[in-house]
């Protein structure tokens, strides 16, 4: 297992968000969260990356259990998980050159002309072209998507975390962004743990579902598995997925 | 009552606790110059021309006040010693930093609550880097000097308010006007006002640090935070006046023998 959480417990207050969960995922498995709003799903991916901490329980990640590990122990693991976030939280005060560039500034000890490469690279991955000079607020929300998701591979991460990755997005460019997360996935042959409401998408491209709700994990398998899950929220979002497309 | 008290010791705390993680990351950790001087430029150009204007302003209303007092002893001569001096100790530094604090604090309260909200501090964590490192520090450290240049250059410009204040408001000559500054402004006044303008520059820069990082709650989060932010560098500041003055004091008389 590349990640593992063992009955992990998350509270904020007297609020317990995540009530004991417990799941794994293989190298290069695409694993899909889905969930209503309010159960726990961004909450793990956060736990997971070590912007949150577990209250009990145990996460482990390529091997090494990072439950109680410091914050600068943090570093070089978030170097291996790479998160998308819901909002594209791109630095507004850098260019998208500079953007996708921080992480590659910080994690190796290249060129200008290797960071150029690299940049360009990635901008290609995601199909951003000629808007390198431009600021973060001077490009679209979905340009902005995919840039923040540019910056996110620059570093070569092993897992890659999505929080919402096509949430605000028209469809068009949502089919373009899942399309992506299966592109990196077999090009990059990374493992990626995608948080979503779109059962659609996660049917499409996903290896493994994960259903949560209320802060427990309620229905998991493979695509083929939940469509036939009697689990009522399961049996909603398919029926949206089904009405929908 | 008591939980207020209780809360407000506790914020005290965790901001005296943030300004060490800061000098912490001063002392051990790399910070580009380049950002450094970015953000001083920023805020110099920002403030400069209301700063100034403010100072001069100061130093106006200082002379008027001290016209009426010395003006009934016939001691009108002593006006621009008096009136600089005060300024200078005094009031110069504290209301200057008032509006550095309403103008400085409350746009880095509101970049970096904005930040926060926004996930780019999480994203930089994510990246493998240090948010102190990364953005406060540089802040920090830009706020520091900026506001201890504006700080001085309002307190110079209070003198040119004073003078000519002095001049129109109280008809002297700028000669009679100057001659007592320096018998009554001594070198000591003038370390003391520049102290105070350096420790209200720490305590304006890790209040508004502080409190954009500390946001929670989306863009209500942020009106709270830039709030609250001018809310306790006000309060902040005058406290540090007091104990300034206090420290000030002490050590004039132990190095000095008078103030």
């Amino acid at each position: 297992m590349i990640v593992e959480f063992k009955n992990v417990v998350k509270s904020f207050g007297d609020r317990q968000i995540l009530k004991g969960i417990s799941f794994g995922i293989q190298e290069g498995e695409i694993v899909f969260i889905l969930g209503t709003s309010g159960t726990g799903k961004s909450v793990t991916l956060k736990t997971l990356v070590g912007l949150l901490r577990a209250d009990s329980g145990e996460v482990w990640i390529d091997g090494e259990n990072v439950t109680h590990f410091k914050e600068k122990d943090y570093l070089p693991i978030r170097k291996k998980c790479g998160m998308v976030f819901q909002h594209p939280a791109l630095f507004d005060s850098l260019s998208v050159y500079e953007n996708v560039a921080f992480g590659l500034r910080k994690h190796y000890n290249l060129s200008e002309e290797e960071i150029h490469k690299r940049v360009t690279k990635c901008l290609d991955l995601v199909n951003i072209h000629n808007v390198e000079d431009k600021l973060p607020q001077e490009i679209s929300y979905g340009m902005q998507k995919r840039v923040s998701l540019a910056r996110t591979v620059a570093v070569d991460p092993k897992i890659l975390l999505f929080d919402e990755p096509t949430t605000g997005l028209d469809p068009i460019t949502t089919n373009a962004v899942n399309q992506l997360i299966l592109n990196l996935s077999h090009t990059l042959k990374t493992t990626s743990l995608v948080v979503s409401h779109d059962m659609h998408c996660a049917l499409d491209i996903a290896d493994k579902i994960i259903v949560m709700d209320q802060g427990e994990i309620v229905a998991r398998g493979t695509p083929e598995e939940m469509k036939s899950c009697e689990h009522p929220l399961v049996k909603d979002f398919l029926k949206e997925a089904l009405d929908v497309h | 009552m008591f939980t207020r008290v209780g809360q407000s010791i506790d914020e005290i705390g965790r901001i005296t606790q943030f300004m060490g993680r800061i000098l912490h990351a001063a002392m051990f950790n790399r910070c580009s110059s380049h950002v450094i001087f970015d953000q001083i430029w920023r805020v110099t150009l920002q403030s400069l021309s209301t700063t100034a204007l403010a100072g001069f302003f100061v130093g106006g209303i200082m002379t008027v006040q001290f016209t009426l007092q010395v003006k009934e002893f016939g001691a009108l001569g002593y006006l621009g010693g008096l009136s600089t001096s005060g300024t200078i100790r005094e009031i110069g530094p504290l209301l200057i930093a008032f509006m550095l604090s309403g103008k400085v604090g409350a746009f880095t309260s509101a970049e970096l609550g904005t930040m926060r909200v926004t996930e780019q501090i999480d994203a930089i964590r994510c990246l493998g880097a240090d948010p102190i490192q990364e953005i406060i520090l540089p802040r920090f450290i830009g706020i520091v000097i900026s506001s201890f240049f504006l700080l001085t250059v309002g307190l110079f410009m209070s003198i040119g308010g004073g003078l000519l204040m002095g001049i129109v408001f109280s008809n002297i000559s700028p000669e009679e006007y100057l001659r007592h500054i320096p018998s009554i402004v001594t070198f000591p006044s003038i370390l003391s006002g520049m102290f105070k303008c350096f420790v209200f520059a720490m305590v304006l820069s890790s209040i508004c640090t502080y409190k954009g990082y500390s946001t929670t709650g989306g863009a209500k989060g942020v009106g709270r935070a830039v709030v609250s932010t001018a809310v306790a560098t006000m309060v902040g500041i005058v406290i540090a006046d007091w104990l300034t003055s206090l420290i000030s004091e002490a050590i004039m008389i132990a190095f000095v023998g008078e103030l």
